[in-house]
């Protein structure tokens, strides 16, 4: 039997044992590219391409360290899909892709805006609230921004703002309906396929059709948000980003990826 | 008058002896050549229109259900996911006894707990379980005869196919190539159990086909055999579909052709025993199995007859073979494809350089599923058609460098849809003498579910957003569809009970039976 002494020496040992990289990957410049092409096959449909988020969280902006990242790489979280990676992938691969996190989470760009600011600019002259929602303000029309900064990182949220049709939010495809007298129909794709369509306007009325009794139905190649890099000036995206990276209520719903 | 006689004789059956007269479903691909076609005429061009569900079974199994139901003698016999079964009464969709065994864990799986089916011989029933063991069932009880290991889950191997019963044995293959698996396909006794042969689609080092793989025989490894055969009673050969080589993305190495991965074997049904074998795809990188339904079609091409083996391939060409000899007939392309500028006068595809994964990503046509993946196929006499879905679009390929640990993930990276492109589908016929496209009924989705033709002047089809739809097999004109409620991954049968005409297929976790009124 084990003194407790012991007991706690092995268990700091085994901690010290993977609190970091081994010397050799850490110190390899390629570990991170390593990382990058295993995280792209593995972890990107759900967390982002770049790790920004998706229908998984944000792994740029958060607090774990690196030991931390490799244990929930390895050990998966209960009751998530998050799954146990361990048997999956050697320890060094999984190092790997810990080092390409940290440099991807140090490459973030800093919050320089004024968050407070911002609020004023999303509720105000942006607009923002028309669509969006943020806890009990707002609309819902677009997705619900309770929690995006703890979901997408500042890159991604810039691009969003400035290019909105870069990455469209799962529900929240446009698509219009041309009728047979020459009338159009716009809103948000509910359902479609070969025979209907199902949609909802800015005002929730729900609309459907069979493809048959429409002259045509596209879904719009551009999002139904405008860009806003006329609109606001760059310190007033820059306060608008602020805004939204402190939105960090860890209950909102998530803003689901394709 | 004919007509009037049959149906006479249909009720006469039907009072003595429930079922006796009627038209069952007895194998995965409904004949031996896999045609999956049913010639019963009773639904047909003119009246398809009128058909509804008659009734619903809630399997209520998570998971995606990939299953072809066994139709026989008044009872429908139907795998779900998870190593599940059920036997339904057909007179009123309630089930008569149930199957479950829970799996072991961990399982390492690319693809789900999904199995495609049983096969039937006798008062027996056969289907793989999840963790790669071939089960016997008592076909009045649904209790256990015997279960057999095929390969060892704990090294990545798993079990999804229908078996195929040939002069009564049991054949089947293995899935698991993306865990550095070695494919086999195996003959096993009804009665005992026990195997009678094995053929090991990756060859052992110095036996041929090993000089086309690098020097190490541990990185030998793939060619699994997810998918049923079909056999050729007349030449008592058996024909299967092999996997990707392993490492799919990175075939650095394994230099070399890689035999008998993404090829298509004939096998002696007695011995096993190799007769031929075509590679569709050498040194393959994309993950391009070749296990999509080899239908055996006697053909007309020149002039000239032959018996072929035709195969609408992973890597985006419709191949037809001599099934004899294996000689190479002709190839047409029937999606986008930019990876080869064609297939030359021997079957070898003169290939595009420079498409293979890379760290970067490379965007290859098409992409890592197909073109047409596995989703049944159907062959109609009556038209001289073949149906196929299939996925149109491209993927950006992605590959990394790792050592091979047995029983680990090895795959080597994968491919993701580039960013702006979004794949569509389509369901086509084709000439299978010329590969010409007759008809093509483009979709917004990939068709997700199987096909079947009917001797109605009908094929069958289920789509991913639920639809079951039925198309005229000679125009593709669609003539009825049914929203089922869930995406349909399963292909569709049709039998007759006491004497009328069913279509029945697996939607979602539900099994449904339509019928006219």
């Amino acid at each position: 039997m084990l003194s407790l002494q012991t007991a706690v020496l092995l268990g700091l040992s085994i901690c010290t044992a993977f609190a970091q990289a081994p010397g050799g990957l850490a110190r390899d410049p390629k570990s991170a590219e390593a990382g990058l092409a295993l995280y792209r096959r593995h972890c990107s449909s759900c967390h982002g391409n770049q790790a920004e988020g998706g229908r998984a969280p944000n792994l740029t902006s958060g607090s774990l360290n690196d030991a931390q990242r490799f244990r929930t790489i390895s050990d998966g979280i209960p009751n998530t899909e998050m799954a146990p990676y361990g048997s999956r992938f050697s320890s060094d691969d999984i190092w790997r892709i810990v080092i390409f996190l940290s440099s991807a989470a140090r490459s973030e760009s800093a919050v320089t805006g004024d968050a407070t600011r911002g609020a004023a600019l999303f509720w105000g002259k942006g607009g923002c609230g028309n669509c969006h929602a943020v806890g009990n303000r707002g609309s819902h029309v677009g997705p619900d921004l309770s929690g995006i900064g703890r979901q997408r990182n500042v890159v991604y949220l810039r691009e969003s703002l400035v290019e909105p049709g870069a990455d469209i939010a799962r529900g929240f495809d446009g698509v219009t309906v041309l009728l047979r007298d020459g009338a159009t129909v716009r809103g948000l794709e509910r359902a479609l396929d070969d025979f209907s369509v199902v949609l909802q306007d800015f005002s929730g009325k729900v609309y459907s059709f069979d493809r048959k009794d429409v002259r045509s139905v596209a879904l719009d190649q551009q999002s139904l948000m405008p860009g806003y890099s006329k609109t606001l000036s760059p310190a007033e995206l820059d306060d608008v980003l602020a805004f939204l990276d402190s939105l960090r209520n860890p209950r909102a719903p998530e803003v689901r990826r394709r | 008058m004919k007509r009037i006689m049959l149906t006479l004789l249909g009720v006469s059956f039907s009072a003595s002896i429930a079922g006796a007269a009627d038209a069952n479903w007895t194998t995965y691909g409904g004949n031996y050549a896999g045609w999956r076609y049913s010639e019963l005429t009773q639904i047909d061009t003119t009246n398809v229109a009128g058909l509804a569900p008659k009734w619903i079974f809630q399997m209520r199994v998570p998971g995606k259900t990939e299953s072809s139901p066994i139709v026989s003698d008044g009872m429908m016999y139907v795998t779900a996911a998870s190593n599940n079964a059920f036997a339904i009464d057909l007179r009123t969709g309630y089930a008569v006894w149930s199957y479950s065994k829970t799996p072991p864990k961990p399982l390492d799986l690319c693809c789900g707990e999904v199995n495609r089916g049983f096969a039937i011989l006798g008062n027996r029933l056969f289907k793989v379980n999840i963790e790669d063991t071939l089960v016997a069932l008592d076909i009045a009880t649904g209790k256990t005869l015997w279960e057999k290991e095929l390969g060892d889950y704990r090294k990545g191997y798993s079990g999804t196919l229908a078996p195929l019963i040939v002069k009564g044995n049991v054949l089947v293959g293995t899935a698991g190539a993306e865990f550095g698996t070695r494919g086999f396909v195996d003959a096993y006794s009804a009665a005992t159990g026990e195997r009678l042969w094995r053929f090991y689609t990756v060859p052992e080092a110095g036996a041929p086909g090993s000089e086309t793989w690098g020097p190490d025989a541990t990185l030998r490894v793939g060619g699994s055999t997810w998918m049923t055969g079909t056999y050729d009673p007349a030449l008592n050969l058996v024909y299967w579909g092999t996997g990707n080589p392993g490492p799919d993305m990175n075939g650095d190495v394994r230099p070399g052709d890689n035999l008998y991965t993404c090829s298509m074997v004939a096998l002696d049904a007695d011995t096993g025993k190799p007769k031929w074998h075509f590679q569709f795809t050498p040194h393959d990188t994309h993950d391009w199995d070749a296990v999509a339904d080899p239908v055996l079609v006697d053909l007309t091409i020149g002039g000239r007859k032959v018996k072929a083996v035709i195969q609408a391939n992973r890597n985006g060409y419709f191949y037809a073979l001599d099934r004899t000899n294996g000689k190479f007939l002709l190839a047409r392309p029937y999606t986008e494809i930019n990876w080869a500028k064609g297939i030359g006068p021997d079957g070898r595809p003169i290939v595009v350089p420079n498409l293979d994964p890379s760290n970067e990503g490379t965007r290859v046509c098409p992409g890592m599923g197909g073109g047409h993946n596995w989703q049944p196929t159907a062959y109609s006499p009556l038209t001289g058609l073949y149906y196929f879905g299939s996925t149109d679009g491209c993927q950006t390929f992605y590959r990394h460098d790792r050592e091979f640990v047995e029983g680990e993930w090895y795959q080597l990276s994968g491919a993701r849809d580039p960013q702006g492109e979004r794949s569509k589908g389509s369901f086509l016929a084709i000439d299978p003498a010329s590969g010409d496209i007759k008809w093509r009924f483009e979709m917004v989705r990939r068709p997700s579910g199987g096909a079947m033709a009917t001797a109605g002047g009908l094929v069958f089809l289920g789509d991913a957003s639920g639809n079951l739809i039925a198309f005229d097999a000679r125009s593709g004109k669609v003539l009825w569809r049914f929203q089922t409620g869930a995406p349909i991954e399963s292909p569709p049968v049709s039998y007759t009970f006491e004497g009328k005409q069913y279509i029945a297929l697996a939607s979602g976790t539900a099994v449904l039976a339509f019928a006219l009124p």
